[in-house]
């Protein structure tokens, strides 16, 4: 007979994630409502540059993929795990430490990303120190899962746990190559890989962020949170195991459909397109094991509000996951990409598919671990149609926007012309849809409110279940033969760092594969000779270009299409990008593309650029660009030009040697010239050669001119 | 540029195999296992989140 052993699930752990849950989410969608507020209305970033739509921009995503739904994970996996292992965590103080090391993470990414700390890739834009404590916070999280794991009197490891798993695994490997860099000062760095390979492991990156950190744990908390809520178990957990590998294998190709018709290789694009159509199957597998387990129980969704917003979250996970799919075959994509339709595509996910999740389990789970009874069930029906409501209006206008500029962008006279030569007119024709959208967005951040009310009433006047008594069998030393016949996956399902190992193969296989051929060959896209490194003026002016977060709305990556090239010039080609770090091809217009800003038909004087800098509206009347006034006030730090040239060179970038000696002679040159022709052009502001203005203007100029010396030397 | 990076990438033609074979593989062996498991095995394990508290 098994000896029973009694011991106490670590409740405090799971309470504090719920709370930081909380909170973060209120903040994020703040965050967010403000920035699609200040589209609407520009001025409302007050010329402070920390206020500003375009450094924001980073803080909201990043407060809702990793603060919000960062805590959310950890809050479902303490408690989730400690109950499917029958053990209390591996170690409190590893608990405590993985708390407050991610609340330290997310207060640092708030100091610093509104500051203009930032590395521009998307959801990776946080600074190399930050990048060092995230890694070593996971380590943490992942001892003390794997601690929890091995310590454990349940033999068998359900699905749920090997979705957590392959998370672990996964965002370990995603974080580390995306942020292989090289520091030129605390703060700043450059990446490892430039131009064309960057962007491939950028979207390998964001792309499995989604995959791995939205969507992997989150099927995890779905499959054993909503038997949990339905009562009942998984409708096929034969299902659940298909589920599990099939989608863990295939996700981690689909990286590249972020990079349809830009200057990623076809072999890329293609690999990209054809594993995201195949996701669907995985996808929709799960969706449907995951709506099916309500079977027979559909009466109790009428009155749970739990159970609706569970069958919501799945749903929107099912809506998103076909929408992905289509949105990744090229000439749906064309029309896609670069519009509102991303925007309203992936907030189905966060605020469907993740915020409703997240909540159900809040709802389900602050009670019991209070023990205690909801405060309010009608507030929680309240909060639930809020917030499906909040999604329609959010979504429906956006992709109304988004089909709308699409088809302004593309649309010509009868002649052969551009109906909308004018960027700025595709824009103003969808402010109105912004507008709707900020309702959608108050009408969500509502109903989110009135939940953490609820639930703070909840836990208010009750006592949290700090340490919760349990008791099961110990784990059984030698097992003994039950009857049921042994078989390769139960093996595996006891054996954590075997599945460890498993999952990690399987995704190094697509990972290798996408990235493997592009870094391999020294030579990898072909060279155009009058591609040279920048100056020391234009590196400086781009890495204020970074620090604004101009990406955010201004792509640098003009697609094959004749819309783009009688919009832009020349489409973009790969071989102009080797010396950018970090890329800049953006992946939303709110703006117009700037890969040929400062050259043919597009090339503007400098005192146009000055103007626009301090005021857009003053040269495009009804511009939604913010303000930046203080790029002509803030005076240039050169102090920064020989820690820049020295890192670029030791990345490949061919500056001579010694030249970080002489830079800044050469950046004070060409900062005169241009001091003097804007001048010349009736801009009087004193000592304006040293401002931050004359480098921006330096970088914006050079956009598009080497690519365009070589298309004048070819004729 | 297709022909270009994989003419310069060498034969990298063994890792698109393998990983058709692999993927082929998972699925069959995977599909294979779900299809041939006893029913009280598969809903002993799916009770398990059910049989925690």
């Amino acid at each position: 007979m098994t000896q029973v052993e009694q011991f106490h699930y670590d409740n405090k752990i799971v309470k504090k994630f719920a709370y930081a849950t909380m909170l973060w989410g209120i903040v994020g969608m703040l965050v967010g409502l403000i920035i699609a507020l200040q589209l609407v209305f520009p001025s409302l970033n007050f010329d402070l540059p920390f206020l500003t739509f375009s450094r924001l921009r980073p803080l909201h995503t990043n407060a809702v993929i990793f603060a919000f739904v960062g805590n959310g994970i950890f809050m479902g996996v303490y408690y989730s795990l400690q109950r499917l292992m029958k053990a209390r965590m591996f170690s409190d103080l590893l608990s405590n430490l993985h708390f407050w090391g991610w609340q330290l993470i997310i207060v640092s990414a708030a100091a610093t990303l509104p500051f203009g700390f930032t590395t521009s890739g998307e959801y990776a834009e946080l600074v190399w120190p930050i990048d060092i404590a995230i890694t070593l916070v996971w380590v943490i999280f992942g001892i003390n899962m794997f601690g929890t794991i091995l310590k454990r009197r349940e033999e068998h490891l359900y699905v749920a746990v090997w979705f957590y798993i392959a998370t672990w695994v996964t965002v370990a490997v995603l974080h580390i190559v995306r942020n292989l860099e090289l520091p030129t000062s605390g703060l700043h760095s450059y990446g490892v890989f430039s131009g064309v390979q960057e962007a491939l492991v950028q979207w390998w990156y964001a792309h499995n962020a989604v995959a791995f950190f939205l969507t992997t744990p989150y099927l995890g908390l779905m499959y054993y949170f909503m038997p949990k809520a339905a009562n009942r178990p998984v409708y096929s957990y034969r299902l659940s195991i298909v589920h599990f590998w099939a989608l863990i294998f295939i996700y981690i190709w689909a990286g590249p459909h972020h990079l349809l018709y830009t200057s990623l290789p076809d072999w890329a694009q293609s690999l990209g397109m054809v594993f995201s159509l195949m996701l669907i199957a995985p996808s929709w597998g799960g969706m449907i094991n995951g709506l099916l387990t309500l079977r027979g129980a559909w009466d109790r969704v009428r009155q749970d509000p739990i159970l609706k917003f569970m069958v919501v979250a799945v749903t929107a996970y099912g809506m998103s996951t076909f929408e992905g799919p289509m949105m990744s075959i090229k000439s749906f994509n064309a029309v896609t990409h670069y519009t509102d339709w991303t925007i309203a595509h992936v907030h189905v996910g966060a605020l469907g598919w993740n915020g409703m999740l997240t909540f159900g389990i809040l709802y389900w789970l602050l009670p019991r671990i209070f023990n205690t009874k909801l405060y309010s069930t009608n507030l929680a029906n309240v909060h639930f149609w809020l917030a499906t409501l909040g999604i329609i209006f959010y979504a429906v206008p956006l992709y109304w926007g988004g089909v709308t500029q699409f088809l302004m962008w593309r649309e010509f006279t009868p002649d052969g012309f551009l109906v909308y030569p004018n960027f700025l007119e595709t824009v103003t024709q969808i402010v109105p849809m912004y507008a709707l959208r900020v309702l959608g967005g108050v009408i969500y951040l509502t109903g989110v409110i009135l939940g953490v009310y609820n639930l703070l009433k909840t836990t208010g006047s009750a006592k949290c279940v700090d340490n919760e008594f349990a008791e099961a069998p110990a784990f059984p030393q030698h097992h003994v033969e039950t009857g049921v016949k042994k078989h390769w996956h139960s093996w595996i399902e006891r054996r954590p760092m075997q599945m460890l190992v498993g999952s990690l193969v399987l995704i190094l296989i697509g990972g290798m594969v996408e990235l493997f051929p592009m870094w391999w060959i020294d030579d990898n896209v072909p060279k155009i000779a009058s591609v040279k490194p920048y100056t020391p003026l234009e590196l400086q002016g781009r890495d204020i270009y970074v620090r604004e977060g101009c990406v955010g709305c201004h792509s640098q990556m003009i697609r094959p299409f004749r819309f783009e090239t009688e919009r832009y010039g020349d489409y973009s080609k790969s071989g102009e990008f080797i010396y950018d770090r970090p890329f800049l091809w953006g992946s939303k217009r709110t703006g117009p593309d700037l890969a040929r800003e400062g050259t043919g038909k597009l090339k503007k004087s400098d005192s146009w650029h000055y103007n626009h800098m301090i005021d857009p509206t003053s040269i495009s009347p009804g511009s939604i660009m913010p303000a930046y006034p203080w790029l002509a006030e803030d005076d240039l730090d050169i102090s920064t030009t020989a820690a820049k040239i020295n890192a670029l060179r030791k990345l490949g970038t061919p500056y001579d040697a010694g030249y970080e000696q002489i830079a800044n002679e050469d950046l004070a040159v060409q900062a005169q010239r241009i001091a003097k022709t804007l001048k010349a052009e009736g801009v009087d502001q004193a000592g304006v050669e040293k401002k931050e203005i004359v480098a921006m203007i330096a970088y914006l100029q050079r956009l598009g001119v080497d690519i365009t010396l070589q298309a004048q030397a070819e004729k | 540029m297709f022909k270009y990076i994989l003419q310069e990438a060498g034969d990298i033609n063994w890792m698109a195999t393998t990983a058709l074979v692999l993927f082929f593989s998972i699925f069959v062996i995977g599909s294979g296992w779900v299809l041939t498991r006893k029913k009280d095995y598969v809903d002993k394990v799916s009770r398990l989140p059910l049989d925690d508290e």
